[in-house]
């Protein structure tokens, strides 16, 4: 049995990364929480869940890819092979 | 023809066609029937309800419930997946919604002659789970792929992200079974059998009957293309220092003639404004980064590695920077399914409200694309300064000929609006603001919509201007296919044909 982990239920505190955006886990984006106060309020969630979806997220883009076709070409690699 | 509360009588008789179960009168059902996502005047909301749902399985049943409608003088809205963007499946005068839901079987897959045969009630992303077991797929791929339904795509005549390489719907839809007006049961191709893909006998009606917004009849089955599966997929995003740079580099990546090119995507200074704030993939992107162009390709492998090389080449020599795999790949994936998207937008002083995603089209020349954005902006500009309920989300332009994507794009202004304030005052600015950017659509040799169609409140007003003596005859086919007006009145001006009649 897995126990209680604080560090799976308390996301790190925020790093601004732009005017309007912060950051908790990296790569991870969250509007700037003053900006929501007044009409829309900005949920606190455990870190688990944030990762959760983030893995969703990349899951959802992967089986994507595979609904349309067999492979998908790499840019950076065709950039590599040829002097482009 | 007035509005008549669908009485008793008709209920039982709907009830003796479907049975029970499939005659929806509660509250429930109907409310939720009576938007889709197009804005929608939500404070008048009552005024779309329809009077009764009903959920037909058969084309027998479909057929009798129009022909009940004729015989009691009632409204008949066709509805699908509800997806439009232009109020098609919106009841204007209540009456009977036929939901096509339940109408959904595969019929048959033809892997001989490449076809499959469909009843309008089925998914697009369902039937190529089913297609792929084949070693094909029906490749119509509209932003609301998950969701929206192949009747729907028929009724609407829809439009495809990768229509530059497969083809739009009007183009993917081979023939289809339709009820009239009247309750006539017909099949509707090119000619021939149902899969015959070009014919040159008699009229070529397959076009009248699509993109009608359910104004002409009611689809029941559709025999559909099968291409190839895709062996490769790839996907090249490019970053600008300006607009002008990049509008000139879509120009020369869409007129490539790379048979493989299924579009190409031009972001501007304003969408790049509005992804930067909200966008994983934009948020880290440098100050300089103004415009982005996105491309995608599709087909063997063969064919997709040496096209893409020179794709690379063409989008690097017009001043485009790659953006890597990672934002190429997954933006990409990520525009087969926009209405998954949870929106909010930004109130002028920047605080967060929640608000509903809706976007203007037109179909403009390449030539015309700066013009036209200018114009644009400067419209949505005025009726935010008016009524900050609206935030301006931006343009694109799409590469929008079928298997010739270089001449047109669907071009499109995405708005953001807080639904839930909106008041009549506010409701009728927007209402104006459509008419606008229709107006300047037109003006410079374009048309009002190419991907959702024309119907909605404001820039129906200018479908005579922009048709001309179309229109006439398009009153004339809506007097004769339906004198009763029962088949989704009020829609694209058309009950100007009853009034002239009566006259």
């Amino acid at each position: 049995m897995i126990g209680f982990r604080l560090a799976a239920q308390r996301s790190p505190e925020p790093r601004r990364v732009a005017d309007a955006v912060v950051m908790r886990f990296d790569h991870v984006y969250e509007v700037d929480p003053a900006l929501m106060t007044e009409h829309v309020r900005q949920q606190e969630m455990p870190a688990w869940d944030t990762q959760r979806i983030v893995a969703g997220r990349w899951d959802y883009l992967a089986w994507m890819h595979d609904h349309w076709a067999d492979s998908v070409v790499s840019g950076a690699e065709l950039e590599a092979e040829t002097d482009l | 023809m007035s509005a008549i509360a669908v009485s008793d009588e008709i209920l039982d008789e709907l009830r003796g066609i479907l049975g029970e179960e499939r005659v929806l009168a509660g509250r429930s059902a109907r409310f939720n029937r009576a938007r889709v996502p197009a804005p929608f005047p939500v404070h008048r909301w009552q005024d779309h309800v329809p009077d009764v749902v009903c959920l037909p399985r058969r084309t027998e049943e479909v057929a009798a419930i129009v022909k009940l409608a004729n015989r009691f003088r009632v409204p008949v809205v066709p509805r699908a997946g509800a997806t439009g963007l232009s109020d098609g499946a919106v009841p204007l005068r209540h009456g009977i919604l036929v939901d096509v839901k339940l109408m959904n079987e595969i019929r048959e897959i033809d892997l001989e002659d490449r076809t499959v045969t469909v009843q309008p009630g089925v998914n697009m992303l369902k039937l190529n789970e089913e297609l792929r077991k084949h070693g094909v797929m029906y490749p119509d791929d509209p932003a609301s792929y998950p969701c929206s339904l192949v009747g729907g795509r028929i009724g609407t005549s829809g439009w495809s992200l990768i229509g530059g390489r497969y083809g739009h719907t009007r183009d993917l839809v081979i023939s289809f079974e339709l009820v009239l007006p009247s309750g006539e049961i017909i099949e509707v191709g090119d000619g021939g059998g149902r899969k015959i893909r070009k014919s040159s006998t008699g009229y070529q009606l397959k076009h009248l009957f699509m993109g009608h917004q359910g104004t002409l009849g009611i689809v029941t089955e559709a025999t559909l293309e099968l291409v190839p599966r895709p062996e490769a997929e790839f996907s090249a995003f490019f970053a600008y220092p300006d607009y002008e740079t990049a509008w000139r580099s879509t120009g020369a990546l869409a007129r490539s003639g790379l048979a493989t090119l299924a579009g190409v995507v031009l972001f501007d200074e304003w969408k790049l404004a509005y992804l930067r704030r909200d966008d994983e993939a934009y948020i880290p992107q440098p100050a300089g980064v103004r415009a982005v162009v996105a491309t995608a390709m599709y087909g063997t492998t063969d064919e997709v590695r040496p096209a893409a090389k020179r794709l690379l080449r063409i989008g690097r020599e017009t001043g485009g920077d790659y953006l890597g795999d990672e934002i190429s790949q997954g933006d990409w994936a990520s525009r087969h399914d926009r209405y998954a998207t949870p929106l909010h937008g930004r109130l002028p002083g920047g605080q967060v409200a929640p608000m509903s995603w809706h976007c203007e089209d037109a179909a403009i020349n390449w030539s015309q694309l700066p013009a036209v954005r200018e114009q644009w902006h400067a419209i949505v500009a005025d009726l935010i300064a008016r009524h900050p309920i609206f935030d301006d989300w931006g343009m694109f332009a799409y590469t929008s000929g079928a298997h010739k994507p270089w001449g047109d794009y669907l071009t499109e202004i995405d708005v953001g609006i807080w639904e839930q304030e909106i008041d009549e005052e506010s409701w009728q600015a927007w209402v104006e603001t459509k008419r606008a950017i229709a107006e300047v659509a037109i003006r410079h040799g374009g048309s009002i919509s190419a991907c959702h169609g024309a119907c909605r409140e404001g820039e129906v007003d200018l479908v005579p201007l922009e048709l001309r003596g179309q229109f006439d005859v398009m009153k004339k086919i809506k007097r004769t296919l339906d004198p009763n007006n029962v088949m989704n009145p009020g829609k694209y001006l058309l009950d100007e044909a009853y009034e002239e009649e009566e006259a």
